[in-house]
């Protein structure tokens, strides 16, 4: 994992793109780790029954998917201050899902970065959200 | 289509809905991040993440939520197998389909194995909606999570929604 730093960072810069498709394990894993036993996660006839075609990737997953993409581009000396998402539309195992973000602010006094973030399904944008982060400068080694 | 909250429950807003503690475990959060197919060494390898500026290896920050969770009887669970107890139980029987809707997180310092936190959870509020697809509820929550020593971790505000 490379380290970023400040001065490598401009507004407008996109993130390194996290491209996961999660299956049933992975969902049934993030829910033990989680200790969540609702059923929409792992129950496909109880997922039908509330109207979808199938069993639902777990907000919590695609926050995490989208914090980890934040922080795997941040690398381990950058720091994450903040980090808001809202589950717009909703995912299911199987489909190919892109967590990605943009720069939109730059603050060389603190070292702080501002990025908008989105979590999509091709077009469709599940998750949106926003982080700002903190990062290392070589001026100070 | 009349109101699908309930008395009780908008009787919670602005109070203290559930106070949990719980200790931070090495091996809980590295199950939880490699869940999320976490390679970052911060969060498994002590060296690494003491070369990055960590006392040691930390916690991934949105696991702090995890780590307080209680342990919940099986005939406490809801028909959905969800469980209300981290968001103080509210009950909205006419509106029983629950979704995450959001969270917004302000991180101050980070979590270590052995770490002990505290964290309380506040309603903000509660207003029905109107959505593409009908009512719904949105419950906002605001969390904040304490260690040993006082020092504020972090705060969450976290939303639900609830759908008939």
């Amino acid at each position: 994992m490379s380290q970023l730093f400040f001065e490598d960072v401009t507004i407008g810069d996109e993130i390194t793109p996290l491209v996961v498709t999660c299956d049933e394990t992975q969902l049934f894993l993030f829910s033990a780790a989680t200790y969540n036993a609702h059923r929409i996660h792992y129950d496909k006839t109880w997922a039908r029954d509330e109207g979808y075609t199938d069993v639902l990737v777990q907000g919590p997953l695609q926050a995490g998917l989208l914090s980890r993409a934040v922080t795997d581009w941040i690398g381990p000396r950058g720091r994450l201050v903040s980090f808001s998402t809202q589950n717009r539309a909703v995912a299911h195992p199987g489909e190919e899902l892109t967590f990605t973000g943009t720069v939109t602010a730059t603050n060389e006094l603190s070292g702080r970065i501002d990025l908008d973030l989105v979590g999509r399904r091709g077009d469709t944008v599940l998750m949106p959200g926003t982080a700002a982060v903190r990062l290392p400068k070589r001026s100070a080694g | 289509m009349g109101s699908l909250i309930p008395e009780e429950a908008l009787a919670t807003i602005g109070t203290v809905v559930s106070r949990a503690t719980g200790e931070v475990r090495r091996r809980d959060w590295q199950r939880w991040a490699v869940s999320v197919g976490e390679t970052n060494p911060i969060f498994f390898d002590a060296v690494a993440a003491r070369a990055a500026g960590f006392r040691e290896d930390c916690a991934p920050a949105l696991y702090l939520q995890y780590a307080i969770l209680g342990v919940t009887r099986l005939e406490d669970l809801r028909a959905d197998g969800s469980s209300g107890a981290a968001s103080g139980n509210l009950q909205f029987p006419d509106a029983p389909k629950r979704m995450a809707g959001g969270e917004s997180w302000e991180f101050h310092d980070h979590a270590y194995h052995g770490d002990e936190i505290t964290s309380e959870r506040t309603v903000r509020s509660i207003v029905q909606k109107q959505g593409r697809s009908g009512p719904f509820v949105l419950v906002t929550w605001r969390a904040t999570y304490v260690n040993q020593h006082g020092a504020m971790l972090a705060f969450a505000d976290t939303s639900m929604i609830a759908r008939p």
